[in-house]
């Protein structure tokens, strides 16, 4: 009897590729012997496109980076701006963008909960996930008049006060025992713990060769939060959330202790805003905006990982060269190794686990 | 041959239609009635699936079309009719055609010889169980076949599950099939649901001796029926949609509806052999009229068949899908020695019944 | 890290904040970094075309320990050596760079078009692209 390795095409219209990615499978049985993802299904030419526009014209178009976390690649884009003009944002500013960006955290991580439990054949996390995103979306349409492109930050703060606290004081209210549900119905569920538990190990040195930060790398061990680091973030009091587990199920972990912890945030960033008086920031004239020539980088802690944005500037209104560094990108260049001998239903299960996001892979 | 029979012969006899016209038709008729019936009850299920769904999952599920969206499922089912029924080029077209008729045709039959009330039966015959045995295996060849035929891969994959799934099932499923068949000595489907018959009502069914082969039978009906949590032969966020990913039109509709109707049918063969059939639960019919009371008696059995598809229902809601592996483990080491177990505590419950211990 | 250190084996080189441009031996360079300094992860390689001088690629590195960023820079033509064997992430940066700068590492055999269209001529990113493919249906040249 002759056997032959089968070659399958998974995606890039496939239901749990989450977008558009194409893995091009070599199985034995449903046994995985090698793993290939092809992307570029949705790469709508973001460094290019920037290096035709002003600031200003560049800003609105970053939150369709990874357009569930659009609040971070503005405040990245922003940042370097307030580098370059070494402008110090005043304390309300950046209590109202940490407060944001651990929402949009927040909500982003809901998302794939629901996703990835779709991903392992469970219905109604989805749409339990879903409903409690829904409250933060409404919110930010609220604030922002959109639900996903947000455009709130701009050069030097935001466009406009933050409003309607009584709403993030009910999500915050609202939201533990809710998670506390999840982990009722997900977490103490022995068929997701047989599907999650010891699958997929991310061992700390492979994490490190293939560059995967984030909510990934501290499931496995390692106490990695740019968030310890960042100005932003300075006077909050929380802790990353590290796990020694290394596999699907420390990864899921890491992602709800993670909406706890950004909850915390927030609460803290609230407090501060109920008592701040009215906001007080010096814009910048974004019209002939320049940058001085030089190079500037900044970094922050996206829910999918380290993102960074690099720009060389040479004194003209648009940016020399601008790129970007999405946390994405780097996970799906670890599922070549990371499906290497795994079944075809636990591979889903692992690719699943990631939190890869297409848009912010493509770029 | 029963009353019904009789009754419809006489009939015939009063317009001079010879009794062999009776003899061969007898058996038609109530297929034609069955079709009828079916596609009303799986447009019933399909809707309570969705509407159940919906509300587990804080949805309203279909609420557009007709009240409460009960014409939904009949304006998907027109949907589908409308729709091009797409052929594969490189698939095999005599077996890609052939695999919906062979899911839909046993589940019709396995419908027949289910008792729906002591006259109701249309096919009874001294070993009904074997025969439903047989025919409820049936649909894993049309998988089979449906998978291989369309030439896909996600298609083979999900046939590949399919089968060895089924293979694993079969047996604690026959394991717990020949210990209620030991309870009550016979074959007959009818005669099982008699032999629950007790004045307590509730008291008389096997469920209570044998609540460990009920269990066992659920869940094995369950991964029969490819549903969820075992429904890796479908398995959505996986291969698409499994064996009918190709189907489109008339034909993916006849694989949706026959999957209904086979989880309508199981769940009347287990309320029939564990639940009393078409027995009431009170141990006396509320109608004491003869004719009314086999409307009863099929009420009964209806019920408890739709309380364990609300079940099967209220599982899908909750439970995520189990990995390959696990499924097979779960029946050959666990289901399996478990059904053993099943049978021989009803084999002494029978001898102890019987007093055949102390012989 | 200790940049006295480093420029005894590395002569050609110079520090420019936390960036060090080097001339050559980028290999040498970054494997010698690793050994002997912190750093463990390699953020990125970002590529710049320079225009006149050739393409410029900036390594990100990244030490955990000591928290602590490091750039090394360095300018090539069309050609650089692959890190793969140092970084497994690198094989994703290096076929990025490739699909946009057009700059073939050598070591690494895993080049392919990324975001392009596998039969598309020119790197989208180089200063002397021009964009005149016929298939883009906006094109002025492509009005016939």
């Amino acid at each position: 009897m002759t056997t032959t390795r089968l070659k399958l095409n998974l995606g890039p219209q496939h239901p749990s590729t989450h977008g558009v990615l194409r893995l091009l499978l070599e199985l034995e049985g449903e046994k995985i012997i090698s793993c290939e993802p092809d992307i570029g299904y949705l790469h709508r030419g973001m460094e290019k496109m920037a290096e035709k526009m002003t600031y200003i014209q560049y800003l609105p178009l970053v939150d369709r980076i990874d357009y569930l976390a659009g609040f971070f690649y503005s405040e990245l884009l922003c940042r370097i701006v307030e580098q370059a003009l070494c402008i110090e944002l005043p304390d309300k500013v950046r209590a109202i963008r940490v407060m944001l960006l651990e929402m949009n955290r927040i909500s982003s991580h809901l998302l794939w909960i629901g996703a990835f439990l779709m991903d392992l054949g469970a219905v109604s996390p989805f749409f339990y996930a879903f409903r409690e995103r829904e409250m933060i979306l409404r919110y930010f349409e609220k604030l922002t008049g959109q639900r996903m492109m947000y455009n709130y930050f701009v050069f030097g703060g935001v466009r406009k006060d933050i409003d309607y606290l009584e709403d993030v004081e009910y999500i915050v209210s609202y939201l533990p025992q809710k998670l506390d549900e999840y982990e009722k119905i997900i977490t103490e569920n022995p068929i997701f713990l047989r599907r999650t538990e010891g699958k997929g190990i991310l061992e700390p040195d492979t994490a490190y060769s293939f560059a995967i930060t984030g909510a990934n790398l501290r499931a496995s061990g390692i106490d990695d939060d740019y968030r310890k680091s960042d100005y932003l973030y300075k006077g909050f009091d929380f802790k990353p959330i590290v796990l020694d587990n290394k596999d699907s199920w420390a990864r899921y972990k890491a992602r709800v202790l993670e909406i706890r912890e950004s909850l915390n945030i927030i609460s803290q960033a609230l407090d501060y805003l109920k008592k701040a008086d009215k906001l007080e920031q010096r814009l910048i004239n974004p019209i002939n905006l320049k940058l001085p020539q030089g190079d500037y980088s900044a970094e922050i802690e996206a829910p999918r990982g380290l993102a960074c944005c690099f720009v060389r500037s040479d004194g003209q209104e648009k940016p020399y060269r601008l790129k970007w560094r999405t946390g994405s990108y780097y996970s799906v260049n670890l599922l070549r190794e990371l499906l290497k001998g795994e079944y075809l239903n636990d591979a889903i299960a692992i690719a699943g686990s990631l939190d890869i996001i297409l848009p912010e892979v493509d770029k | 041959m029963n009353y019904l029979y009789f009754l419809y012969v006489e009939f015939l006899s009063k317009y001079n239609i010879p009794k062999l016209f009776g003899d061969i038709t007898f058996y038609v008729i109530p297929f034609c009635i069955i079709a009828a019936a079916l596609l009303v009850v799986v447009l019933i299920l399909v809707l309570a699936e969705r509407k159940l769904l919906g509300y587990f999952t804080q949805r309203k599920g279909p609420n557009r079309v007709g009240l409460w969206g009960i014409l939904q499922t009949l304006a998907d089912a027109f949907k589908l009719l409308c729709k091009e029924n797409i052929t594969p080029q490189k698939a095999d077209r005599i077996l890609f055609n052939i695999a919906p008729i062979l899911a839909f045709v046993p589940m019709f039959a396995a419908l027949g010889i289910i008792p729906y009330s002591s006259e109701f039966t249309f096919v009874n015959t001294k070993t009904n169980v074997i025969l439903y045995l047989i025919l409820a295996a049936f649909p894993v060849l049309s998988i089979f076949i449906a998978g291989w035929g369309s030439n896909n891969k996600y298609s083979l994959f999900g046939a590949m599950r399919s089968i060895a799934q089924v293979l694993s099932y079969e047996l604690p499923i026959t394991f717990v099939i020949l210990s209620v068949v030991t309870l009550a000595s016979s074959m007959n489907l009818t005669e099982i649901t008699l032999a629950q018959f007790s004045t307590g009502g509730v008291l008389g069914w096997f469920v209570f001796p044998c609540i460990l082969g009920f269990v066992i039978m659920f869940i094995s009906i369950l991964a029969e029926l490819n549903r969820c949590p075992f429904d890796l032969p479908e398995a959505e966020s996986e291969l698409i949609c499994g064996y009918n990913t190709e189907y489109s039109g008339m034909r993916f509709a006849i694989f949706y509806l026959s999957e209904y109707a086979m989880m309508f049918a199981n769940a009347m063969f287990i309320s029939v052999l564990f639940l009393g059939g078409y027995l009431s639960p009170f141990g006396k019919y509320f109608f004491d009229s003869s004719f009314l009371i086999y409307f009863e008696q099929a009420f009964w059995l209806f019920l408890k068949a739709g309380i364990l598809i609300f079940i099967m229902i209220w599982i899908r809601a909750t439970l995520p899908r189990l990995a390959s592996f696990d499924l097979l483990k779960f029946s050959w080491a666990f289901l399996l020695p478990l059904s053993i177990v099943n049978l021989f505590i009803s084999v002494f419950y029978k001898l102890l019944m019987e007093g055949g211990l102390w012989h | 890290m200790n940049w006295n250190e480093f420029q005894r084996v590395f002569s050609d080189c110079e520090l420019d904040g936390n960036k060090i441009i080097i001339k050559s031996k980028l290999h040498d360079v970054i494997s010698f970094v690793i050994n002997n300094y912190t750093y463990n992860i390699l953020k990125e390689i970002i590529a710049v075309d320079t225009a006149d001088k050739g393409i410029e690629l900036i390594y990100h590195l990244y030490s955990k320990d000591d928290e602590e960023d490091l750039f090394i820079s360095i300018v090539v033509q069309d050609e650089a050596e692959s890190i793969t064997d140092i970084f497994e992430s690198a094989k994703a940066d290096e076929n990025e760079i490739y699909d946009m700068f057009g700059i073939k590492f050598e070591g690494n055999e895993d080049l392919k078009r990324l975001y392009m269209p596998e039969d598309w001529k020119g790197f989208p990113l180089r200063k002397d692209y021009v964009q005149d493919d016929t298939r883009l249906a906006w094109n002025d040249n492509n009005e016939a």
